[in-house]
């Protein structure tokens, strides 16, 4: 099928590119580093003792499960919010590049379909950011388990949740493109929307700093469509929180689909409509 | 049956600002399957307008099109031509098999490594196949992009500038390839800035200027309207008759004379055979395309 054909051709070029490499690179780097300098000692199911660069991190001895778990929420964080701002800088020139002049008007000369191509390239780069986020975590998991004999596989959601707001912050960056074809102007509305999704997250915290009146309502307005970022990552970090946190997983996940679609229906009806 | 098919085409491009710029002024033209067409005129007339509005990449304001029988809009009808735009913009990491491959794909065209090396060869880049495009000079580029538009045998090829960058030697490749795609019963629509290629290529050539079409027909019919003739006389011919008879000498040695029509031109031969010059040869003043581009813009004007 057309559409993951574009996708296929976004993926191939994109493990052309230096930049993936060097972020596959990168993370191995990270991990074989952390692989010989964290120094991590089970004794019966218990974390005796941890160090990095030769430190002891001063956590005592207690049940290893409990003890690993802060590694893993911090793990996962770094997953979450690292993956996110590197998938803003990395891939906000997809789509500038292959609207480019005198490349733009070839593909749209091929038995392709506008949404075919618009759609495509966002599957690409999903398909690329989810990868990296697997990869990352299947690393930092396979060097915990096999230094302590624990296995927790929550690095893994946290790759899952990480390409799910990427999608809504990603939507956004590919939409601009069709009205202005510009890397720096999509990496900078990806980075708007991140801070805005942190925002948004915490709006009913901020809400009562804001003058009552038009601006609260305005603030209210605005951060009330905008996925919230910081919650899907703190259930990301910290997937053992009460039930009643967990329990809006599946409205948040909902609100960052529609908000997705919507965006992407936006930056299709104008794609399809543009002369190039 | 017709390949190309445009009747009252209008492009009008609208800025933030709600001033107009009208690009195509209802265009009508219509290509028989197998015509080799040349689109000439000078900057801004809006000929790669009318090629992108061709090809479905811009939307016209109004006006009725149809490519190879159907709309270009259509991926099945896309399916069957190949385009060459102005400039092709080629992914730098890719090498020509590779991306040639992948054109193939998108065309939905299963062709092997084989053929995709036997084009390579075709379009002259046989010692460049294993380079990344990124080094590649403007007209290896435009060799490349020539490539990627013959992928699938195409039944329409729409090439803009497909000669510029291209040397001498490489242009002359560019042509025979091009004429083995119009022997094969390809149509071809040219858009060149250089008329001699347009001249050496094209069959029927169009004028555009300011978005209308202001000339369009056989190339023969547009070059010789006029009724002059170049004439060469064996030696010693009577120059004092010729000149009475109204042929005029050229610095050459020939001469040339005006003649309305067959009648006439046999007439004035006639007499100066009977004055003692013998006719060796004979041939039609032919306008040149440059002649016949600015005739058209003197006209329009």
């Amino acid at each position: 099928m057309m559409l993951f054909e574009v996708a296929l051709q976004v993926l191939r070029e994109a493990v052309r590119r230096r930049w993936v490499l060097a972020l596959f690179i990168g993370i191995t780097g990270m991990l074989l580093l952390l692989s010989f300098t964290l120094q991590l000692e089970v004794v019966d199911g218990a974390l005796a003792a941890s160090r990095l660069f030769g430190k002891v991190l001063g956590i005592g001895a207690e049940d290893a499960e409990v003890a690993l778990r802060p590694l893993f929420a911090a793990g996962s964080a770094l997953l979450f919010y690292g993956g996110l701002l590197f998938g803003i800088v990395a891939t906000a020139d997809f789509a500038p590049r292959l609207l480019e002049p005198g490349r733009i008007e070839h593909l749209l000369a091929l038995p392709i379909r506008r949404w075919q191509l618009l759609l495509g390239t966002f599957l690409g780069v999903l398909v690329l950011c989810l990868s990296a986020g697997l990869y990352g975590a299947l690393c930092f998991t396979v060097l915990i388990g096999t230094k302590t004999g624990f296995w927790m596989w929550q690095l893994f959601g946290s790759a899952l949740l990480c390409t799910v707001a990427f999608a809504s912050i990603y939507a956004v960056m590919l939409g601009s493109v069709t009205w202005v074809r510009s890397a720096a102007t999509s990496a900078a509305l990806g980075g708007v929307m991140f801070i805005l999704g942190i925002i948004a997250s915490n709006r009913v915290a901020i809400a009562p700093f804001i003058t009552e009146g038009w601006g609260r309502t305005g603030f209210e307005a605005v951060t009330s469509v905008v996925p919230r970022i910081a919650s899907l990552g703190l259930l990301a970090a910290h997937p053992d929180l009460d039930p009643e946190r967990l329990a809006q997983l599946p409205t948040l996940l909902v609100g960052m689909g529609l908000f997705t679609v919507a965006v992407l229906t936006l930056a299709l009806s104008n794609f399809e409509s543009k002369d190039y | 049956m017709h390949a190309l098919e445009v009747s009252g085409l209008t492009k009008t491009y609208g800025s933030a600002l709600g001033r107009k710029q009208e690009a195509l002024r209802g265009v009508d033209l219509a290509l028989p399957a197998g015509t080799s067409f040349g689109l000439i005129g000078p900057n801004g007339a809006g000929k790669t307008t009318f090629i992108k509005t061709l090809l479905g990449i811009v939307a016209p304001t109004s006006g009725e099109l149809r490519l190879l029988g159907g709309s270009p809009k259509d991926p099945a009808i896309r399916r069957r031509l190949g385009y060459l735009p102005e400039r092709l913009h080629l992914p730098a990491f890719d090498t020509p098999p590779s991306f040639l491959r992948q054109i193939a794909r998108f065309k939905g065209v299963a062709w092997d490594a084989d053929q995709i090396r036997a084009l390579i060869c075709r379009v002259g880049l046989e010692d460049a196949i294993d380079r990344r495009v990124g080094g590649f000079s403007k007209g290896m580029r435009q060799r490349l992009g020539l490539a990627s538009a013959l992928i699938g045998a195409p039944e329409l090829l729409i090439l803009d500038e497909p000669t510029d960058g291209i040397d001498p030697m490489g242009r002359a490749e560019i042509r025979r390839i091009l004429a083995d795609e119009v022997a094969r019963g390809t149509t071809l629509f040219l858009n060149s800035h250089l008329l001699s290629e347009t001249e050496r290529i094209c069959t029927r050539i169009g004028v555009l200027n300011r978005g209308k079409l202001v000339l369009e027909g056989p190339l023969e019919t547009l070059r010789q309207p006029s009724p002059r003739w170049t004439l060469r006389f064996a030696e010693g011919a009577p120059r004092e008759a010729l000149l009475a008879l109204g042929f005029e000498p050229q610095d050459t040695g020939s001469w040339q004379l005006e003649a309305a029509d067959a009648e006439g031109l046999n007439v004035k031969l006639d007499r100066a055979r009977e004055a003692g010059a013998l006719l060796v040869g004979l041939t039609p003043e032919l306008r040149d395309l440059e002649k016949v581009l600015a005739e058209a813009m003197q006209e329009a004007a």
